[in-house]
C-alpha cells in the first residue's frame, strides 16, 4: 500500500484515477474500520488532509452553508450559523456514534458509504442538499436524491470524490426534528425521520420529510409532504409507508420497521408542528 | 507488496522515528514499534474504546488511525500522563473510586476523562456521560467511572482555586 | 454486635489499580518473548461436516512460516468436564462454523493469517442441527456419533440421539398438590445465547523448554485448571504444563475453560519457540463461548393468601457444539429453580442439547438467569392472579435460616427477607421522587428475587511470613477484575492485624500456587478466602509460638496485637509480661536464623456443606454432591415504556445483596453496578445471531452491549447476615448481581404496559408486539 497526500483536489482525483483500488482518506473512522476487517485492501490511501479548504464550513451571502467533505462530524455538530432547515444537519451530525467518532469522521468519508441507515444522508435528504463532485471529467453538481442511488451505492463515478456538500438557505424560520431510533445511544439507527418544517401564521406551508433505514436508500415523497401541507397527516404517512422497502438486520425485522415507521413519521411531524412548524 | 515509511511521530512528547509498512495503524505502531501497550485492541472497530488515545488532546480511535498521517500532531498515550513518582489526577480518581476492575478499558476511559475535563473543567454529571458514551466498560456499570470523573473535577477545580 | 475489625469492611482501593491506571499491568498480549512467533487459526466453513483431507501445500509456501498442525497430527485425546468429548483440533468432524481445523505459527501476523487462509481443508457437508427443535428431531444427524464411547464422570445419565444431559429433582406430591392450590400459572420463556464480552479477546502466550515443557499465559480464570485441560488436549503429565495468570481483561465465566491455550501451546512444542495467538474480536465470538440458549416451562401455583404449594420447571438447554459445562448449567440450573422461597412440592428435571454452533458454557450466573425470568416473571402473574402485591408474596414465601434448600441441605443463614424488604422501601422512596415520565412513555416498576451459590469444591492457600515482619500470599485466586485480589489481602491482613501494605500478593502459577479450582461460581471469597484466613491463622499460632519461647510464657496467654506485634491478652493484667510485644520480625528471625525454620502457614479444603440428599429429592445426574453457602438478592427496575417505538429506558434501579459481611464495600458495589449492565444487556439488548450455523453478529458493531448513556443509577444495598463457615462471615457477590435483573426489567415492563414479552432480549420489536398486537 501506498500513501499520497495531495495538496489539490484534481491530485487527489488524478491519483484515483490512475489507481483503481485507491482510496480516499480523511478521518478513517469508516474505511480504516473496513480495512481491518478485511473487507477494503486498498493500494493507495489518498489523504485529503493537505487540501486546504476541505474541512470547514462556511456560510455564504445568500445564506447557504458549504460544508467541506473532509469537515469532522464533531465541527458541523457545532457549527453555529446553520438557519432554519440548515439545522438538521448539524442536529443529525450530533446524533453520530460518540464523541471519538466525531473527532475523526467527516462528512465526505460518510455519505460516500451509501448506508441509508446513517445519520447525514437522511438529513441531507430533507435539507435538500446538493453535493459538489470532482472528477477526471472536472466538476459536476448533483442533489441528494439523486446522489443516494441505491443499497450502499452512490452515484459517484470511478475516481470521483466529493468535494463539497451545500445546503441552501430554505425558509428561515423551518423547524427541524430529526427522530433516530437506534438500539443503543450512538448506534447506526434502525430507522430515522428527519423533518423539517415551516409555517406562515400557524399554517404550514414547507415541509420535507426524509426516511432513512426503511428502504435501500433514503427517500422523500413529495405527494406525501403536500398532503401534510393541505391538512391531511393521515394520507401523508400512508404515502410515507408505502414507499418505504425495509430490509430486516440485527437491529430489527423488516416488519417492525414497518409497524413502527407511521408511528414514528406521526410523532416526528407532530413535534415539528409544536415547535412552531405550524398547525 | 506494501510501502514502507519512516516517519517521525511525535509520542508523548518525544519524537520517535518509525520505520513500518504504510498501512499500519496508529495501535499498531504504538504497541508493537513502541512498546506503549497500555492502549489496548478490543475491537478494532473503533466501537470499544480501549484504544483510545489523544491527539492534540482530543480522544480518538488509535485502531481507526493510519500512523503515517499521524506527523505533526501530538500524540497522548496512558503512559505519557503520569510521573514515575505518582498518577496524575484522573488516574488517581479512577482508583480512588474504584473506577478500575479488570481495566482494560481504563486507559481509554481516563485519557478520555481527561480531555473532557480539560476542555471543560466545571464538566457535570451530563457531560461526563456524553463524553465517555463512546468507550465501552464491561465491569463497572460506568458509575464508579462517573464518581471518578466526578471526583476528578473537584480535584482539578479545588487546586485551580 | 460484629467485631470491629481494621482491613474486613475498609474500601480498602485495588492493589493492582495503579498498574491499571498507568497503563503498565501486563495483558497477555502486551507481552512478547525473544524469538516469539505468531500464530493463526483455520476454522471451519460449515456448521457440520465430515472432514475428507486436508491441503497444506499452499500455506507451507508462505514465507516466514514454521509449523501447521491439522486433526491429523494428534492422537485421539479428548479434554472436557464431565463427558470428554473436545479435540485440540476437530478431528474426523467438524461440528459448528470456525471451529478450528488447523493452525499455523509464522514469523509474523501476516504471514500467519495468509498461510492459514491457504490452509485447503476437503469436506462432505452434513445436515445441520441449529435449535433445541432440530436436537430433538429423530430425523436429523447425530452430532456425536461415538457418544457412548466418551469418558463420563456420571454413571445414572440416560439420554439418547442429540440430547446430552438429562438431570432432574422432585420433593413432595407434586400431582395432588395443585388440586390444593387457589390459583396457577404456567408459562414457558425463551432465552438468548449471550456473549461474555469481557473486553480482552482470547489470547495466550506459550514458552517451551528443552524439555518439553510448557509456559502459558492467558487470560483465566484458574491456572489448575487451565493446566489440566491442556495436559488433557496434548497428552502430556502435568509436570509439563505451566500456567501463569498475567493480567485478566475480565471474565464473567468467559476464562472459566481453555479457549486458544490448548492450540497455542501445541505450536509452541512442534516449533520450539515461544508462540503467541491473540484472537481477533470475531473469531472471539465465533469461537470461544456463549451463554446457553433456553426454553424452560414452568408453573407455580399458590393459595388465596399467596402461599406457594406447588412448582414444576422444565428447562432445556441448548448447549452447543461441546459438552464443556452444559452437565453443571442443567444441573445448577434445575437446583436454582425454586430460589429462596418455601415451596414444599417441586418437580424439575433440565435436560441439555448439542447442536451444530458454538459452545454455550460457564458464563455469570450459569443456568440461574434462564430459570429465574420465568420464577420470578410467574410469581408477578400470581400475585396478579390473586389480587396481592408480588412483592407481599414475595415476601410471605422467602425462605429464612434453618429452611431447607432444594436437595435437603438445611441453609445456616438468610438475608433474603432483609433484601426484600430494603429494596421495597428504596423503591417506594423513588416511586414519589422520581421525574415523572415523558409524553409517550409509560413507567412501571418490577422486582425479582433469586440466590446462587458461593461455594463448591476445593481451595487451597500459603501464607509465609518474611524475615522483615511482612507476608507474602500465595493463592489461585484469580483477579479478573472483580476484585479477588485485594479481598484476599484484606482477609489475610485482619487474620494477622496487618496493615493491607505489608501483604504481598503472588502471581497465580500452578508451579507455586496451591490448588484453587476456579475463580467461578461466585467461590472465591468464600472459598480461597477461608482457606487464606486458615493459613494466616496458622501463621499467626507459629509466631505467638516463638513469641511465647521469646518470652518464656504460655502462648494462651499471647495475642497478636495491630501492627505485626505479639503482645499479652488484655485479660492477663497480673504477669511481668504486660507491656511486652515481640515484633513479627523478631519472630521470623529467630525462626529463619534460630529455632524452627521459616514459617509456612498453609490450608486446604474442599466445601464440607452436607451432600444432598440425593434419594430423598429423587436426584438424578445432578453433578455436584454438595454446594452452598447460599447468597441471596433482590433487584428492582423502574422502566419508561416508549409507546411509539417500544423502547424500554431503565430510569432507576436498586439492588440488594446478601453479602454475609462486606469485606470491600467499593468492590461489592462495583460487582452488583457492573452485574445490573449487564444484566440490562441480557435483558434488553444482547442476542447472538446465527443464520444456517454462521453467526451473523460477531463484531461490535453489530453486538450491542449496554454503554453509559443506557445504564441508569443502581442504589445499592449491602445486606450483612453472616454466614457461619465464610472468612469473618463473609460470601460472594459476583454472579447473582446479574441473576434478577433480567426479571425485574421483564415485570418493570409488565406493570407499565400490562404485558410483558416472554423471551430475551427484550427487543423494541418484542415489546412493541406487546403494546400493540396488531
Amino acid at each position: 500500500m501506498k500513501i499520497h497526500k495531495p495538496a489539490t483536489l484534481q491530485e487527489a482525483a488524478g491519483l484515483l484515477a490512475a489507481d483503481d483500488s485507491a482510496q480516499c482518506i480523511a478521518g478513517g473512522a469508516t474505511l480504516v474500520a473496513m480495512m481491518n476487517s478485511g473487507v477494503v485492501e486498498p493500494s493507495a490511501l489518498i489523504s485529503l488532509a493537505n487540501i486546504s479548504g476541505l474541512n470547514e464550513v462556511t456560510k455564504a451571502s445568500d445564506g447557504s452553508v458549504i460544508i467541506g467533505a473532509a469537515t469532522k462530524h464533531k465541527t458541523v455538530a457545532a457549527f453555529d450559523s446553520f438557519s432554519g432547515a440548515q439545522n438538521i444537519v448539524g442536529i443529525a451530525a450530533g446524533k453520530i456514534a460518540h464523541p471519538p467518532i466525531r473527532n475523526m469522521g467527516t462528512i465526505g468519508g460518510s455519505v460516500a458509504v451509501g448506508d441509508p441507515a446513517a445519520d447525514y444522508p437522511t438529513a441531507l435528504l430533507a435539507a435538500e442538499a446538493t453535493f459538489e463532485i470532482v472528477g477526471p471529467a472536472g466538476s459536476r453538481s448533483i442533489p441528494a436524491d439523486e446522489f443516494f442511488d441505491g443499497f450502499l451505492s452512490t452515484a459517484l463515478a470511478e475516481a470521483e470524490l466529493v468535494q463539497s456538500i451545500q445546503l441552501p438557505a430554505g425558509p428561515e424560520n423551518a423547524v427541524a426534528v430529526y427522530d433516530k431510533i437506534a438500539k443503543i445511544d450512538g448506534d447506526i439507527a434502525i430507522m430515522s425521520v428527519a423533518v423539517v418544517m415551516a409555517s406562515s401564521g400557524d399554517r404550514c406551508d414547507y415541509l420535507r420529510v426524509a426516511v432513512g433505514g426503511c428502504g435501500p436508500t433514503p427517500y422523500r415523497v413529495a405527494e406525501a409532504e403536500v398532503k401534510f401541507i393541505n391538512g391531511d397527516l393521515d394520507v401523508a404517512i400512508e404515502l410515507l409507508v408505502a414507499a418505504s422497502d425495509p430490509m430486516s438486520d440485527v437491529r430489527g425485522s423488516a416488519d417492525y420497521r414497518r409497524k413502527v415507521l407511521p408511528r414514528v413519521l406521526r410523532r416526528a411531524l407532530i413535534t415539528a408542528q409544536q415547535m412552531g412548524g405550524g398547525e | 507488496m506494501s510501502d514502507t515509511l519512516t516517519y517521525d511521530l511525535n509520542v508523548n512528547g518525544e519524537i520517535e522515528t518509525i520505520t513500518a509498512p504504510a498501512e499500519e495503524t496508529l495501535l499498531t505502531v504504538l504497541r508493537e514499534r513502541l512498546h506503549l501497550t497500555g492502549a489496548k485492541r478490543g475491537c478494532d472497530q473503533g466501537v470499544c474504546g480501549t484504544c483510545t488515545v489523544l491527539i492534540d488532546g482530543e480522544p480518538v480511535r488509535g485502531c481507526l488511525t493510519i500512523a503515517a498521517l499521524c506527523e505533526g500532531v501530538e500524540i497522548t498515550t496512558i503512559e505519557g500522563l503520569a510521573t514515575p513518582e505518582a498518577l496524575d489526577i484522573v488516574q488517581q480518581s479512577f482508583v480512588d473510586t474504584g473506577g478500575i476492575q479488570c481495566g482494560f478499558c481504563s486507559s481509554g476511559m481516563i485519557l478520555t476523562v481527561s480531555s473532557i475535563l480539560k476542555s471543560n473543567p466545571e464538566a457535570g454529571e451530563a457531560e461526563i456521560r456524553e463524553g465517555i458514551s463512546g468507550n465501552i466498560c464491561r465491569c463497572t456499570g460506568y458509575e464508579k467511572i462517573i464518581d471518578a470523573a466526578v471526583l476528578a473535577a473537584q480535584q482539578i477545580n479545588g487546586a485551580a482555586r | 454486635m460484629t467485631e470491629v475489625l481494621d482491613t474486613i469492611g475498609q474500601r480498602v482501593t485495588r492493589l493492582e489499580g495503579k498498574d491499571k491506571a498507568s497503563g503498565r499491568a501486563q495483558y497477555t498480549d502486551d507481552m512478547t518473548l525473544p524469538g516469539m512467533l505468531y500464530g493463526a487459526i483455520t476454522g471451519s466453513p460449515h456448521a457440520h461436516a465430515r472432514i475428507l483431507s486436508y491441503d497444506i501445500s499452499a500455506a507451507l509456501e508462505v514465507p516466514g512460516v514454521k509449523a501447521i498442525i491439522t486433526g491429523d497430527d494428534y492422537d485421539w485425546f479428548r479434554s472436557g468436564g464431565h463427558v470428554k468429548d473436545e479435540t485440540l483440533l476437530a478431528k474426523g468432524k467438524v461440528r459448528y462454523i470456525g471451529e478450528p481445523v488447523a493452525a499455523v505459527a509464522a514469523r509474523t501476523q501476516k504471514a500467519a493469517e495468509e498461510a492459514a487462509r491457504l490452509i485447503q481443508v476437503e469436506y462432505e457437508e452434513l445436515e445441520a442441527v441449529l435449535s433445541i427443535d432440530d436436537a430433538m428431531n429423530p430425523d436429523l444427524p447425530i452430532i456425536h456419533e461415538e457418544f457412548s464411547t466418551y469418558q463420563m464422570k456420571v454413571t445414572d445419565l440416560e439420554v439418547s440421539g442429540n440430547e446430552c444431559w438429562a438431570t432432574s429433582a422432585e420433593e413432595g406430591d407434586i400431582d395432588a398438590a395443585w388440586a390444593e392450590c387457589d390459583a396457577v400459572v404456567e408459562e414457558t420463556f425463551e432465552t438468548q445465547a449471550q456473549h461474555h464480552l469481557y473486553l480482552e479477546p482470547a489470547s495466550a502466550l506459550v514458552d517451551v523448554d528443552a524439555n518439553g515443557k510448557v509456559t502459558i499465559w492467558g487470560p483465566n480464570q484458574g491456572v489448575h485448571f487451565i493446566q489440566t485441560r491442556v495436559a488433557d488436549y496434548l497428552g502430556l503429565p502435568l509436570t509439563k504444563v505451566r500456567a501463569i495468570s498475567p493480567t485478566v481483561g475480565g471474565g464473567f465465566g468467559g476464562r472459566a475453560g481453555p479457549h486458544v491455550q490448548p492450540i497455542t501451546a501445541a505450536l509452541a512444542l512442534k516449533t520450539g519457540k515461544p508462540v503467541k495467538i491473540t484472537l481477533s474480536r470475531a473469531m472471539d465470538f465465533e469461537t470461544c463461548r456463549s451463554r446457553h440458549p433456553s426454553r424452560v416451562r414452568m408453573k407455580i401455583g399458590a393459595k388465596k393468601d399467596g402461599t406457594f404449594v406447588a412448582q414444576e420447571a422444565e428447562l432445556l438447554f441448548d448447549g452447543g457444539s461441546f459438552m464443556d459445562e452444559t452437565p453443571a448449567v442443567a444441573s445448577f440450573g434445575l437446583m436454582m429453580a425454586r430460589g429462596p422461597y418455601r415451596i414444599p412440592n417441586f418437580r424439575g428435571s433440565a435436560r441439555a442439547f448439542y447442536t451444530n454452533k458454538l459452545r454455550a458454557g460457564s458464563f455469570r450466573g450459569f443456568g440461574n438467569p434462564q430459570t429465574t425470568i420465568a420464577r420470578e416473571c410467574l410469581i408477578d402473574r400470581l400475585a396478579q392472579a390473586l389480587d396481592l402485591s408480588p412483592m407481599a408474596v414475595r415476601q410471605k414465601n422467602a425462605m429464612v435460616a434453618g429452611d431447607k434448600w432444594l436437595g435437603g441441605q438445611e441453609v445456616p443463614a438468610c438475608g433474603f427477607a432483609q433484601c426484600l424488604e430494603e429494596v421495597k422501601k428504596a423503591a417506594d422512596l423513588d416511586k414519589a421522587q422520581l421525574p415523572p415520565p415523558a409524553p409517550g412513555k409509560k413507567r412501571g416498576f418490577g422486582f425479582s428475587g433469586f440466590a446462587h451459590i458461593s461455594s463448591f469444591l476445593a481451595s487451597g492457600a500459603s501464607v509465609q511470613l518474611r524475615e522483615d515482619g511482612t507476608i507474602t500470599m500465595n493463592t489461585g485466586g484469580i483477579e479478573i477484575g472483580q476484585g479477588a485480589s485485594t479481598i484476599l489481602a484484606q482477609i489475610c491482613a485482619e487474620a494477622l492485624k496487618l496493615p493491607i501494605e505489608d501483604i504481598n500478593i503472588t502471581e497465580p502459577d500452578t508451579d507455586t500456587t496451591p490448588y484453587n479450582y476456579k475463580s467461578v461460581g461466585s467461590r472465591t471469597t468464600y472459598t480461597t478466602g477461608r482457606a487464606v484466613k486458615a493459613a494466616a491463622e496458622d501463621v499467626a499460632d507459629q509466631i505467638i509460638e516463638h513469641a511465647a519461647a521469646m518470652l518464656d510464657c504460655d502462648p494462651a496467654q499471647l495475642t497478636l496485637i495491630s501492627g505485626g506485634q505479639v503482645g499479652v491478652k488484655a485479660d492477663v493484667t497480673d504477669s511481668p509480661l504486660v507491656n511486652r510485644t515481640i515484633t513479627f520480625k523478631e519472630a521470623s528471625l529467630r525462626a529463619h536464623y534460630g529455632v524452627g525454620g521459616p514459617i509456612i502457614g498453609t490450608h486446604t479444603f474442599v466445601f464440607d456443606g452436607p451432600p444432598f440428599d440425593r434419594e430423598g429429592s429423587k436426584m438424578k445426574a445432578v453433578v455436584f454432591g454438595n454446594m452452598g453457602a447460599y447468597i441471596y438478592g433482590v433487584q428492582g427496575a423502574a422502566v419508561d415504556v416508549d409507546e411509539v417505538t417500544g423502547q424500554v429506558e431503565v430510569v432507576k434501579a436498586w439492588a440488594a445483596a446478601d453479602v454475609g459481611r462486606a469485606i470491600n464495600p467499593t468492590n461489592i458495589e462495583g460487582q452488583i453496578q457492573g452485574g445490573f449492565a449487564q444484566g440490562m444487556g441480557y435483558a434488553l439488548f444482547e442476542e447472538m445471531v446465527w443464520d444456517n450455523g454462521r453467526l451473523v453478529n460477531p463484531t461490535l458493531m453489530e453486538y450491542k452491549v449496554p454503554g453509559v448513556k443506557e445504564v441508569p443509577k443502581v442504589q445499592t444495598i449491602i445486606v450483612e447476615d453472616p454466614e457461619p463457615g465464610g472468612p469473618f462471615g463473609a460470601k460472594g457477590v459476583g454472579e447473582p448481581a446479574m441473576v434478577g435483573v433480567a426479571p425485574a426489567i421483564a415485570n418493570a415492563i409488565d406493570d407499565a404496559i400490562g404485558d410483558r414479552p416472554n423471551s430475551l432480549p427484550m427487543t423494541p420489536e418484542k415489546v412493541l408486539d406487546v403494546l400493540d398486537p396488531s
